[in-house]
């Protein structure tokens, strides 16, 4: 069928395995993540609403907070750089490195340094760079893309990963998820050793004291700043929260929203360079804030979306993300953040993307659960305005032009008039109808009995009587 | 305000909000010119379309009477998808309005009306499907409340109660794949703790899963909850 | 560099322009993210305790229990922080050094560092960069037992975060290092220890 929209083909094509992979995950995870808040808050709304204004606010006041924040890393020592968009962002990387003579990189998670395509970057310009979060260097050896936030190869079973390892030259076959977890820990750690700079991103920023903060379970980004002399932290600008004060609010949410956990095992809070007398760890810290089109988003009537804290909780409850999985949605940022996200990342590709909001029920599911309260059935219901507006092709497979209806429906005499003329419908074999919309939904439902005007009627002798 | 849907395909859902409101002493009317709330066209991003339907609307229900819906996804559109699709236009705060006066039947009942305890009778055992367009909303508890009331009704828990049934107007035709895999989940959710009846708030999800049901071959009765309230009422003798 | 900066600045705020009330700073009072206990405890080293074991972590509150643990796990070398070493010295079995060699970074089967506070709304050890002696030490062996003043358990969170001073790199550990990437199986000891000791003197 050439009307279905390309994330309805990419469930529909999905295999059982990575479809089941993704929904037993997914589930598992909202349910975890449902347990844990409740178990531990009287009110966890509140807590959601209160993370929500103080995101919202940091926004609205963002300029002002950029500044506080960029201040206060000076004054620990740490360097400050600014990046416009992707490659200006790649290139500050790169001149970073080369100005410490810099060859090898170990890099922890960051959603950002996948938007750019950072890694690409610097192996073309002759840098070595290693993923050490185990889900993205299995990635990265198979040169593969995450299809989740939080959890980058939910797509992804035993058996391939020991493939994948043994091709690498990393053991002979072996599917044991513990083994395969050793072996990366030992492969990882001489690279730990021997690397120049660690690369991290940022959960949050403290606009108040600079600190960047972070927030992982396997201690791949403590390790990044261990052994090398150089630390890179990589930041969207819409991280920045007031004070360290909040980080309290948004620790205590985005373990549990994403995974369940009351705190993920390490929360990290770096503020410059390593301190005087430590042995170990960077003499030199370098903060990029980059924007990437993220100052466009503020401009949009969708800037709520610039409030997410990544903890991918809106992923695991959504019906479609569980049936088409990560990938579907061909952008970093998947699910429902990511149908809002990405098309507006896109600035002229927008039309590209623009059949991403489309892909929701609007069942609000995801606000539901977001621990920054952001109105995403909102933010995509003004998308698909604005894909109708600008006439972004993709976006309106399948649907039905509605003109005529809301021709019908705004003149109450032809309405009257199709309630009683619509009795035909239960003469012909509903199946016959040949329009896509009435096929589409044949295929899998009965249509109910048609009777239009029978309310009205009982209305009216009802009243007289 | 009916719905289309009821006006169209469910009439006796309708007339179960009548008798149920006229049994708690309101009297209905009911405007002639009406027709939808707009929600096909807003939720398609057709803005331009769901407008017209409002304005219809709005001159259809003018004064301040409360307006009653069958539905939580036609109210939630009323009083909250309304406000987005007029954000920028000059008759804003008409549809304010209109919306500030526009309930969902039960919550109506339960919030409007005060009334806590529902005196009827129903020896069954019931699942509910939380429409989507609940969420946020005082309407699931308000529910919860009344039919917990209802003597001899035993309402069984379900699985995943949070996930959409996959219905959403065009989404249902735009992605039937996805829609399909949805539906089935909720049908055997909602069928799974053997109910004698599949209940639910709002008639575009029963249209969808029970459409779903119907070509299956199940056979669970489905009740919308004004039928409900209004049997229950019935077996007790109330009406 | 300083282009972009001004771009960046410039254009945040056209994007704030328009908006003619900002959201305000929501007032909130420090207890609306303080998490329900899982219990009555007579003490805050109780709750530590309680939740370190919640999360995984190993609670002791004396140098023999670690002795003995050493000797079980089969640990024979590990470091200690010099200011901290004479407390373990009567250690049997063990060999401790105070100088990190990284060199010996797979040798070490433990590191013994001091902890800044434990928090016990979670079972959390807090280390600040000023008071551990060597990073590695916490990170790299099996075993990492962080050594915690009983008057340094903090109640919660944000008793913790006050306490973060004008240190560079604070790290809260709750529990060994672990993943769940491979199918969703936990696996405890990724990177950093597997185990995670609190010693609480």
């Amino acid at each position: 069928m050439k009307s279905l929209q390309k994330i309805d083909i990419a469930a529909r094509d999905l295999s059982e395995e990575v479809h089941d992979a993704n929904f037993i995950g997914a589930k598992m995870k909202s349910e975890r993540r449902y347990a844990a808040l409740e178990r531990d808050y009287a009110d966890p709304d509140k807590l959601r609403e209160t993370a929500g204004l103080i995101k919202q606010h940091t926004l609205e006041n963002l300029d002002t907070y950029l500044e506080k924040a960029e201040a206060a890393l000076q004054r620990n020592g740490a360097k400050v750089h600014f990046a416009v968009d992707d490659e200006r962002a790649k290139q500050v990387v790169l001149d970073i490195m080369n100005e410490h003579g810099c060859k090898s990189m170990v890099k922890s998670k960051s959603m950002l340094t996948e938007e750019i395509h950072l890694l690409d970057f610097l192996e073309k310009n002759g840098k070595e760079v290693v993923e050490t979060d185990l889900g993205e260097f299995i990635l990265q050896i198979d040169h593969d893309h995450p299809s989740h936030i939080v959890t980058p190869i939910v797509h992804k079973n035993r058996r391939g990963i020991a493939k994948s390892f043994e091709r690498e030259g990393l053991g002979d076959y072996n599917d044991d998820p513990e083994t395969i977890t050793r072996r990366a820990r030992k492969f990882l750690r001489q690279k730990y050793l021997d690397a120049d700079v660690g690369l991290t991103g940022a959960n949050f920023v403290s606009a108040e004291s600079g600190r960047i903060a972070l927030v992982t379970n396997e201690g791949n980004a403590r390790f990044c700043m261990a052994a090398n002399k150089v630390h890179i932290a990589i930041v969207g600008i819409e991280k920045l929260v007031p004070s360290d004060r909040e980080l309290g609010v948004f620790l205590n949410l985005i373990g549990r929203s994403g995974t369940g956990q009351q705190l993920t095992v390490y929360n990290q809070f770096i503020g410059g360079p390593k301190s005087a007398g430590q042995p170990h760890g960077p003499e030199h810290m370098h903060v990029i804030f980059v924007d990437n089109r993220r100052s466009e988003v503020l401009a949009s009537d969708c800037r709520e979306i610039l409030r997410c804290i990544r903890c991918g909780a809106c992923l695991n409850v959504c019906p479609v993300y569980r049936q088409s999985g990560g990938h579907a949605y061909r952008s970093v940022y998947p699910g429902p953040v990511g149908a809002v996200l990405s098309p507006l990342l896109a600035g002229n590709r927008f039309p590209e993307l623009a059949d991403l909001p489309k892909a929701s029920s609007l069942c609000g599911a995801c606000n539901e659960v977001c621990p920054v309260n952001i109105p995403i059935p909102d933010l995509l219901l003004r998308l698909r305005d604005k894909a109708k507006r600008e006439k972004a092709g993709d976006a309106m497979k399948g649907t039905p032009d509605l003109t005529m209806w809301a021709v019908l429906c705004s003149q109450p005499t032809m309405w009257k008039t199709a309630l009683k003329m619509g009795h035909t419908m239960n003469y012909i074999p509903t199946e016959m109808i040949p329009h896509p919309s009435a096929m589409s939904w044949q295929s899998q439902r009965k249509l109910p009995k048609f009777e239009g005007g029978k309310f009205r009627k009982w209305f009216k002798n009802h009243k007289s009587n | 305000m009916t719905t289309c849907l009821c006006d169209a395909f469910y009439a006796d859902v309708a007339q179960a909000s009548v008798e149920v409101l006229e049994y708690l002493g309101c009297d209905i009317e009911l405007p002639d010119g009406q027709t939808c709330c707009g929600q096909p066209a807003f939720n398609a991003g057709d803005w331009a379309s769901a407008r017209k339907v409002l304005r219809s609307a709005l001159k259809t229900f003018p004064g301040d009477k409360p307006i009653v819906v069958p539905s939580g996804s036609c109210a939630a559109m009323v009083f909250h998808g309304a406000l987005l699709a007029f954000e920028k236009e000059t008759d804003l705060p008409e549809v304010k309005a209109l919306g500030g006066r526009t309930w969902e039947l039960v919550d109506f009942i339960v919030h409007g009306l005060g009334i806590t305890e529902w005196p009827g009778k129903l020896d069954a055992k019931l699942t509910f499907h939380r429409s989507c367009h609940l969420r946020g909303s005082e309407s699931p508890q308000a529910i919860s409340t009344l039919l917990a009331s209802i003597e001899g009704l035993e309402v069984l828990p379900i699985d995943e109660v949070e996930q959409c049934c996959g219905f959403g107007g065009t989404f249902a035709v735009a992605f039937p794949n996805v829609s399909k895999s949805m539906g089935e989940l909720k049908v055997e959710n909602l069928t799974k703790p053997e109910p004698d009846i599949v209940a639910a708030a709002d008639m575009g999800c029963m249209m969808h899963f029970g459409g779903m049901m119907d070509k299956k071959g199940i056979e669970t009765k489905r009740m919308h909850i004004a039928q409900v309230l209004r049997d229950s009422l019935k077996n007790a003798g109330k009406i | 560099m300083s282009s972009d900066r001004d771009a960046i600045f410039s254009s945040i705020r056209k994007a704030l322009e328009p908006i003619k009330n900002p959201a305000p700073m929501p007032e909130w009072d420090t207890e609306l993210v303080i998490s329900r206990p899982s219990g009555e405890f007579a003490s805050l080293k109780d709750q530590f305790e309680n939740k370190l074991k919640f999360a995984s972590a190993r609670f002791m509150d004396s140098v023999d229990a670690l002795g003995e643990f050493l000797k079980a796990e089969g640990v024979t070398i590990g470091y200690c922080d010099p200011a901290l070493a004479g407390r373990f010295a009567g250690l049997e079995g063990v060999e401790i050094e105070t100088e990190y060699d990284e060199a010996k970074i797979d040798v070490y089967g433990f590191g013994i560092t001091r902890a800044t506070a434990g928090i016990a709304e979670s079972g959390t050890i807090m280390l600040r960069d000023q008071d551990t002696s060597a990073r590695l030490a916490a990170l790299a062996p099996w075993i990492h037992v962080a050594v915690i003043d009983e008057k340094d358990i903090v109640a919660t969170i944000p008793d913790a975060i006050e306490r973060f001073g004008d240190d560079p790199s604070i790290i809260f550990c709750t529990g060994p290092s672990k993943t769940a990437d491979v199918e969703g199986i936990l696996i405890e000891g990724v990177h950093g220890p597997g185990i995670q000791v609190a010693l609480v003197i």
